[in-house]
């Protein structure tokens, strides 16, 4: 064998392995083409599928929308009428707010105008008050004072009754004692004379004479409401509401009898008090009263 | 055997047992490679040597 057959053996030999080593590396690490092939078609599949299904989703999509889309225009419509409606009702209730604003500023006007009267009727009423309590309180005194002045009264009155019996046991006693000398001195023809008090009698106290007003022109005419015969005093229903004063002179009568004048020293709004004067007899709650006969 | 190897009576005798041993590791190669793609062109595609 020579060497160049050998030589070309073992290039041949080498070459192979290199060969062999490449095509089984290249075949070994190879896509598997088919098994790819296979995957995308199963892929393409699937998204077939899938995009049938969005596809039948969309169109149920769209059908919806265009039901939504209708019942939307149909209560976009109802919506529009109702906005006219509230804007005309907006436009109403503005009017309004505007009348009743103008009436809030009146009432405000009002409630401080009124507010201002409070304020003075209520100073109005503290001072009042402030006077109430001081004419109570004159009141109280004067009434204290009527109280003592009652008591001091109900004693005089007690004393004088207490002497008015003296004096008419001492008028029994003088009678007695003038008739008994009547007796004792008629068979001498001599008589006794009257005796005479060493203490002149004293008239009842009345007030003051006052001039009497000209009263017969006014023809006043009412009734005795009261008698008070002890202080020979009597009230009338007339008072300074008709006319009345102090000092005048009415005449007390019953039908056509006449019984007294009542000279008047007191007077309120609808009755008045006097004294009894020219007494021809004892008046009563209901006989008349007038200026003139 | 000689290392050259001789001819007598018409059949091959190798004349060198090494080269003869060379060659057939290079023809074994060979044919497990063709045996490896053939495999694999049945295993991944399922024909031998044809376009599937």
């Amino acid at each position: 064998m020579s060497t160049l057959t050998k030589i070309l053996i073992l290039l041949l030999t080498v070459s192979s392995f290199i060969l062999c080593g490449i095509v089984v590396t290249y075949v070994g690490t190879a896509d598997n083409y088919r098994q790819k092939y296979d995957d995308l078609r199963a892929d393409r599949d699937s998204l077939s599928k899938k995009v049938k299904s969005l596809n039948k989703q969309v169109n149920e999509k769209i059908d919806q929308a265009k039901q939504l889309e209708d019942k939307l225009n149909s209560e976009m419509t109802a919506m529009r009428v109702e906005i006219g409606e509230v804007q005309g009702q907006l436009k109403d209730a503005e009017r309004e707010k505007a009348g009743l604003l103008q009436k809030v500023n009146s009432w405000a006007s009002i409630v401080e105008d009124f507010s201002e009267t409070n304020d003075k009727q209520g100073q109005l009423l503290k001072n009042t008050l402030e006077e109430l309590n001081e004419v109570q309180a004159e009141q109280i005194k004067q009434r204290t004072q009527l109280d003592e002045t009652t008591v001091a009264l109900v004693e005089k009155m007690a004393i004088i009754e207490t002497l008015e019996a003296e004096k008419r046991r001492l008028l029994e006693e003088r009678t007695d004692l003038q008739s008994r000398l009547d007796e004792y001195l008629r068979p001498f023809g001599k008589a006794a004379v009257a005796a005479v008090p060493v203490t002149p009698d004293r008239a009842a106290a009345r007030p003051a004479p006052m001039p009497i007003p000209a009263v017969k022109d006014i023809g006043l005419e009412g009734l005795v409401t009261a008698v008070d015969m002890k202080n020979s005093m009597a009230g009338i229903s007339l008072g300074k509401v008709d006319g009345v004063k102090e000092g005048m002179k009415f005449h007390v009568t019953r039908g056509d009898e006449f019984l007294c004048d009542i000279v008047i020293i007191d007077v309120d709004a609808e009755e008045a008090v006097g004294v009894l004067d020219l007494v021809q007899q004892q008046p009563r709650i209901g006989d008349n009263v007038s200026t003139g006969l | 055997m000689s290392p050259d190897g001789q001819v007598g009576g018409g059949r091959a005798v190798a004349s060198n047992n090494l080269y003869t041993a060379i060659l057939a590791l290079a023809v074994g190669a060979v044919a497990a490679t063709a045996f490896f793609v053939v495999f694999m062109c049945h295993h991944q595609y399922g024909v031998y040597l044809k376009i599937p």
